[in-house]
């Protein structure tokens, strides 16, 4: 797809959403307000924004424990996530959620997922239903590093070969399954690599290039669409936070953040990209950040005063009915 | 094992660098064409091959660059396990900083270079051996593809290239007579030379760097090529079937694209593995070394031996020119003739042993 100055404009803004969103939880979950685990995106914006920008509603995907920024770049409200990371009646899944399990399955985000390589096989599903019915939609299956070490995650690319299936996997490697090197802990070294055993094509690329991450995800996304089958993508990147919050980090090196910090932020990279090749200017950039910041302390200041479910809450929306 | 048959060694000449990309053959080409993956375990098994070799040859150490990307864990290991019959090298590791990017390669040529290695190995695609080809001086390259579009390194058998290789750096064939140079094209900027490129020089209208691989050849507006050849892939096969330049020749090409269908001459070309696309020529000619050339789009992405490295805009005059002053690499075929006719591969029998009888009739 080529990007017209309307999709970078959308671009910029879904990362500076991501970012600010995510920066401001960091700051937020350190007050106690927020229950249970949040697990900040931060740095990885590129990936979720380069990917998500390619699909449309007929699109499904799946996400992981750290799926703030999968929500938010396939169009999740941003009030109804800040309410379910909130625990609140408001919230896109009544605030019963939480960070780990925000679904919104009229965006096509069939929703975060505590378990570590749960998403896989429900985006085989999504595209299996997808073929069959020949909606035209796509499946996109994101996991970790750690993720892409789970038996499930292996089961679902020998299934979605098998069925030649619309669906794209992303392995979003930043480095640490929780605190494990993935040096340590997978037995390959480009996770790209094990796309050869199920007969698909297997691409790394930069994950801190939003224009690296979209021009490879245009591609696996085209080929699925066209009936060519699924395609596995791996994208080196750094996480700017935890494992989760509260994650003291000793595992990584002195400094290790701060240097990434410094030399990857996709977002800066992406702003002097475009504004070099003069297509949008630093102005109109500024006030995309003015007007994202405004969006998230408003939705930060409602979701604390919104409503929080009652006991007599305890046993709805726990299963959906068919 | 006897000891082989051994003439003079240069000073440097008993190390030998060895660079291995490790990101080389993984690109975006998997996808869009149908590229072989190049696994770290290969590239690994390379190495070996070329440590065997080098081994038998009488090269004393071998230098490595580190990585993050498996190639020096899986080495170390290797050699940790190594049985007592090999004769590898010594295999010592530079102590260098690790980006996991191409200044890895570019250090790691600077720092073998200044060690005084007789040869360096490079293992990756036409991207890896352009960027040790800018850092490597006067050493020659023994440059071996692990990539995606392989021009500029051979395909060859790597314990064939260590064998050569070993013989060069050891001084049993001189590198004056073993070796070739190559011409570069040189990619300046506002008159100051930048980046150089080992096989060509293509500019596109893309405005974006982005997965780096360029193979859309509409997009593309022209291609310089410091050689042709005709059963080349990639970029530089458009140049190579209009006419066929060889390595030696004291010029290369300047193709100007246009729109197959508007283009007075529309070609079949094979612009990476299981890609073929038409290309549309509009016109082709020679460029002379020295001779500056300029370029007819003002703002699009240079690709550097195929790969897009540089976007640009009217505010800078890029032009491009043709150096004949580029890398040795080493003629493997030459040096194993000479090690065929001069016997550089026989094993001395222990000293009082009788040699073998007569061999020929």
């Amino acid at each position: 797809m080529e990007l017209s100055v309307d999709h970078l404009r959308k671009a910029y803004r879904t990362m500076r959403l991501i970012r600010g969103f995510e920066e401001r939880l960091h700051v937020e979950f350190a007050t106690g307000e927020i229950s249970g685990f949040v697990h900040l995106y931060a740095g990885e914006e590129a990936i979720a924004t380069g990917v998500l920008l390619l699909l449309d509603d007929r699109d499904k995907i799946t996400s992981t424990h750290r799926g703030h920024g999968h929500c938010l770049a396939k169009g999740c409200d941003v009030y109804g996530m800040m309410d379910e990371i909130y625990g609140r009646k408001t919230g896109l899944c009544a605030g019963k959620g939480g960070s780990m399990h925000i679904a919104d399955l009229t965006k096509g985000m069939l929703g975060a997922n505590g378990i570590v390589g749960g998403g896989p096989p429900l985006a085989c599903g999504a595209a299996l239903a997808a073929k069959r019915l020949g909606t035209g939609g796509i499946a996109i299956a994101f996991v970790g590093d750690g993720g892409a070490n789970q038996g499930t995650f292996l089961e679902s690319l020998n299934l979605a070969s098998i069925w030649t299936l619309p669906c794209v996997f992303v392995i979003e490697n930043n480095g640490y399954a929780e605190a494990t090197s993935c040096k340590y802990a997978g037995a390959c070294d480009d996770f790209a690599d094990r796309a050869n055993g199920f007969n698909m094509p297997g691409v790394t690329a930069d994950g801190h290039d939003f224009f690296a991450v979209h021009e490879a995800a245009s591609e696996a996304i085209r080929r699925a669409r066209e009936g060519g089958g699924p395609s596995l993508l791996e994208f080196k990147v750094n996480r700017y936070f935890g494992h989760y919050e509260g994650d003291t980090q000793a595992y990584r090196a002195p400094a290790e953040v701060e240097k990434i910090r410094a030399a990857r932020d996709c977002i800066h990279d992406f702003a002097s990209k475009v504004i070099s090749a003069q297509l949008l200017k630093q102005a109109e950039l500024e006030s995309i950040d003015r007007e994202v910041k405004a969006l998230i302390d408003d939705a930060v200041r409602k979701a604390k005063a919104a409503p929080r479910p009652e006991r007599v809450d305890l046993l709805t929306d726990v299963y959906d009915s068919y | 094992m006897g000891a082989i048959w051994t003439k003079k060694r240069s000073a440097h000449g008993d190390v030998v660098g060895i660079l291995a990309n490790p990101a080389s053959g993984r690109d975006i080409r998997r996808l869009v064409a149908h590229s072989t993956v190049f696994p770290i375990a290969e590239k690994c098994n390379i190495v070996v091959r070329l440590l065997s070799a080098l081994g038998a040859t009488g090269v004393q150490q071998v230098l490595l660059v580190p990585d993050r990307g498996g190639i020096a864990a899986r080495v170390r290991r290797i050699v940790a396990a190594q049985g007592s019959q090999e004769r590898w090298p010594e295999v010592v590791f530079l102590d260098m900083p690790v980006e996991d990017g191409p200044m890895d390669t570019v250090r790691g040529a600077e720092k073998m270079s200044a060690a005084g290695v007789g040869a360096i190995v490079v293992l990756g695609g036409d991207g890896t051996q352009r960027l040790a080809a800018s850092a490597c001086g006067d050493v020659p390259l023994m440059a071996l593809s692990t990539g995606t579009n392989n021009v500029f390194p051979e395909l060859r058998e790597p314990t064939i290239a260590g064998l050569a290789t070993g013989l060069v750096a050891t001084g049993q064939v001189s590198v004056a007579a073993a070796t070739v140079r190559n011409k570069v094209l040189r990619l300046e900027i506002n008159g100051v030379p930048q980046e150089l490129a080992v096989v060509d020089v293509s500019v596109s209208d893309h405005r974006w760097v982005g997965s780096k691989a360029l193979w859309r050849p509409d997009t593309l507006d022209q291609i310089f090529v410091a050689f042709a050849d005709p059963d080349a892939i990639g970029l530089s096969s458009v140049a190579g079937l209009l006419r066929s330049v060889s390595r030696r020749a004291a010029y290369g090409l300047r193709v100007d694209l246009s729109p197959p269908g508007r283009a007075p001459l529309t070609l079949t070309c094979p612009i990476a593995p299981g890609l073929m696309m038409p290309v549309g020529i509009e016109g082709v000619c020679e460029i002379q070394v020295g001779e500056v050339q300029n370029l007819r789009l003002t703002e699009g992405v240079i690709a550097l031996d195929g790969e897009r490295e540089l976007s640009f805009t009217s505010d800078l005059r890029l032009t491009v020119r043709l150096d004949a002053l580029g890398p040795f690499t080493i003629d493997v075929d030459y040096v194993m003739a000479r090690a065929a006719r001069d016997g550089l591969l026989v094993v001395r029998p222990p000293v009082g042993e009788a040699t073998g009888g007569k061999l020929w009739n």
